[in-house]
């Protein structure tokens, strides 16, 4: 499982489209990106639902990630979290090889998610859903578990206060006793959320997080970004279609169009960027 | 009345505690009493299916993944015990020896099963398992040759009976001045073990394991995608419930003194699965009484031809076609009028139940989401 990361490059790989500003839209260059994604391909059958996306995130950013329905948004997002294997490619989290491993070793390693069609453990309450995030952090085995030990009593109260708090930052406080399938969607979509914080990521990719929210829930639900990057440096990855909240929100963008990587850069820059245009626009088709 | 005192006792849990108790300590002789020492042989059986049952909900209630092969973990327990405690090989080892070592064996047997399986769900699991139990069944009936470890179909016999400190579990003890049958004292055995089983099923629940695999039972791949090693904790369940198997199988052993492939067949692990289904998956004191019910209610069953005798004068349809019938038609009945189970669990009624309310739900949600 380890094997891969003895290739691990000391800089960033030379492939990445450099245009537009430098590394983090503020200018400064940073050593070391924290998750890089290296000519990742996947194919499915003769069909290639993602050929050669190389791209860098830097901690602490906000990257958008965009593009037309059937882009190859979703597919980059199961590729980075180990449901996909890769066809060909890399993937490094913090300068350690991802791609190859299972996906409870990527969220161990510090990669959350959630997912674009909400996938709540149902039929179990809010706090409950929030409590299963902190598996990988805790370590309670059969053992300590039939024993009841004092380290086993310790690490399930500090789970459950650690739910508590996390469904208290996004706002579901008074919901940690209500069924996770019987919650309104948007109070869903913050339980996923919540149940990703519980891992502990150092970084969050969500997949159209404000899907069929209306316009002040989606305002709310940039503001909780903005305050998830500050307040605990995560980095986040969010495929988004509201395009304007993207531009808004992030601090860099990737457009991808039928699986590849058409544009890159400062939302500023994407947005101006006529490959981009013509990919949303439709230029050189009737509309 | 009987409101009224079961409301009281509820304000009172631990006067309720102490009845049952009592009630369990007296309900040996009790029962001798009223029934005959038969009925007694049967709580004590009644007994190790709650543990069967209790072992099987962890994997199939807990967990959701769906074991036909159950039979398999009872059986290599009570070989297990076998080898270890009758003349066959002429090893007599003390029972708390040989049960941790039997459990122990069984658990080895859940990863074993577990392993090869992992990637499999519902149908294709259910019938991958079966196979597993039908192959060791088999084994036990043809492994008296080349070399003779489980005498075949013919069984193994005189396996000893448990034996704790000078005090066999054989004939008549008298403990202070109370005279013990064989069969009470392996009631109390039992019911030690069955209210261990309980205890451990319960605290393994309520636990970080208990909740990754609800989790896992609920939605793999987001359980997989929250950090759970879907792999490990599905093979910890098998595990766990071939450790249940494997002790009852054990008990079986030396209270039978004599095992045979015939108690080891796929009836009977259709028959446990029946029990948590009955009773209610996931769910302790359904499956409790889920077992309770499907041991006892066939051999009351058969006093259904003394009852035609009694009110028809002759015996029209012979009791032992009839008891499968009704029983069978219980099931049928059951199934229709409570899906959930006699007595779910508040989410397994939720999952089973609410489908129409989901389907409304996800209206709902589709039209949040057109907003």
């Amino acid at each position: 499982m380890m094997k891969s990361s003895a290739f691990t490059p000391p800089h960033p790989p030379p492939c990445l489209p450099l245009q537009g500003e430098g590394w983090g839209g503020d200018g400064v260059v940073h050593a070391k990106p924290l998750l890089t994604l290296d000519a990742v391909g996947k194919r499915f059958g003769g069909l290639t639902a993602l050929d050669g996306v190389s791209l860098q995130v830097n901690a602490g950013t906000i990257y958008g990630l965009i593009g037309p329905n059937g882009a190859g948004k979703t597919t980059l997002f199961n590729c980075m979290t180990g449901l996909y294997s890769l066809s060909s490619g890399r993937i490094l989290l913090d300068g350690l090889a991802i791609h190859g491993l299972k996906p409870h070793a990527i969220v161990q390693r510090g990669f959350a998610r959630t997912f674009q069609n909400i996938r709540l453990f149902a039929n179990m309450t809010a706090l409950e859903n929030v409590m299963v995030g902190r598996h990988p952090r805790t370590h309670t085995g059969i053992l300590g578990a039939v024993l009841r030990t004092p380290a086993a009593r310790r690490e399930e109260a500090e789970i459950r206060a650690t739910a508590h708090g996390l469904l208290a930052r996004v706002g579901l406080q008074h919901h940690a006793r209500a069924l996770a399938g019987h919650l309104p969607y948007g109070a869903q979509r913050r339980l996923e959320i919540a149940r990703a914080l519980a891992t502990e990521p150092a970084i969050l990719a969500l997949d159209e997080p404000v899907a069929g929210m209306n316009p002040s829930e989606r305002r709310d639900m940039a503001d909780l970004f903005v305050r998830l990057r500050g307040e605990s440096q995560l980095t986040l990855l969010l495929i988004e279609h509201d395009v304007k909240l993207v531009m808004g929100l992030c601090d860099r963008v990737a457009v991808l169009d039928y699986g590849r990587l058409i544009a890159e850069g400062t939302p500023t820059t994407v947005q101006r960027d006529p490959a981009v245009i013509a990919a949303y626009l439709g230029v050189g088709h009737s509309a | 009345m009987f409101k009224r005192a079961y409301r009281h006792l509820q304000g009172h849990p631990r006067l309720a505690l102490l009845l049952v108790a009592v009630l369990l300590a007296i309900l040996p002789f009790l029962t001798s009493g009223l029934l005959g020492n038969s009925w007694v042989r049967m709580l004590d059986l009644a007994l190790l299916y709650v543990l069967l049952a209790l072992g099987l909900n962890i994997v199939v209630g807990y967990a959701g993944l769906l074991d036909l092969g159950y039979i398999a973990f009872y059986a290599l327990g009570a070989y297990f015990y076998a080898w270890l405690a009758s003349p066959h090989f002429g090893l007599h080892l003390p029972f708390w020896v040989i049960l941790p070592l039997g459990t122990a064996f069984a658990a080895a047997f859940g990863l074993l099963l577990g392993a090869p399986t992992l990637r499999l769900r519902g149908d294709y699991l259910a019938i991958v398992t079966l196979g597993f139990g039908e192959i060791i069944r088999i084994f036990m009936n043809n492994l008296d040759a080349p070399i003779n470890l489980t005498n075949g179909p013919q069984g193994m016999d005189l396996i000893d009976p448990v034996s704790i400190g000078g005090l066999a579990f054989s004939g008549t003890q008298t403990i202070f001045g109370i005279n013990f049958p064989a069969i009470h004292l392996y009631y109390y055995l039992f019911l030690a073990f069955t209210l261990l089983a309980i205890g451990i099923a319960y605290r393994l629940q309520h636990s970080r394991i208990g909740r990754a695999w609800a989790a896992i039972r609920e939605d793999e791949i987001a359980a997989a995608a929250t950090g759970i090693n879907t792999r490990n904790i599905k093979l910890l369940a098998f595990a766990m419930g071939a450790t249940f198997g494997g002790l009852a199988g054990g008990l079986f052993a030396s209270f039978q003194g004599f095992i045979s492939p015939d108690s080891f067949n796929l009836m009977e692990s259709i028959l446990i699965l029946c029990m948590i289904v009955l009773g209610g998956m996931g769910h302790i004191p359904g499956v409790i009484v889920g077992a309770l019910l499907l041991t006892v209610l066939p051999e009351a069953l058969r006093y259904i031809g003394d009852l035609q005798r009694l009110w028809l004068g002759e015996v029209i349809v012979d009791a032992a076609n009839l008891r499968m019938l009704i029983f069978g038609l219980a099931l049928v009945l059951m199934m229709l009028y409570r899906p959930a189970g006699l007595w779910p669990s508040r989410q397994r009624q939720r999952e089973l139940v609410a489908e129409g309310e989901v389907a409304l739900h996800e209206q709902e949600t589709l039209v949040d989401a057109r907003r």
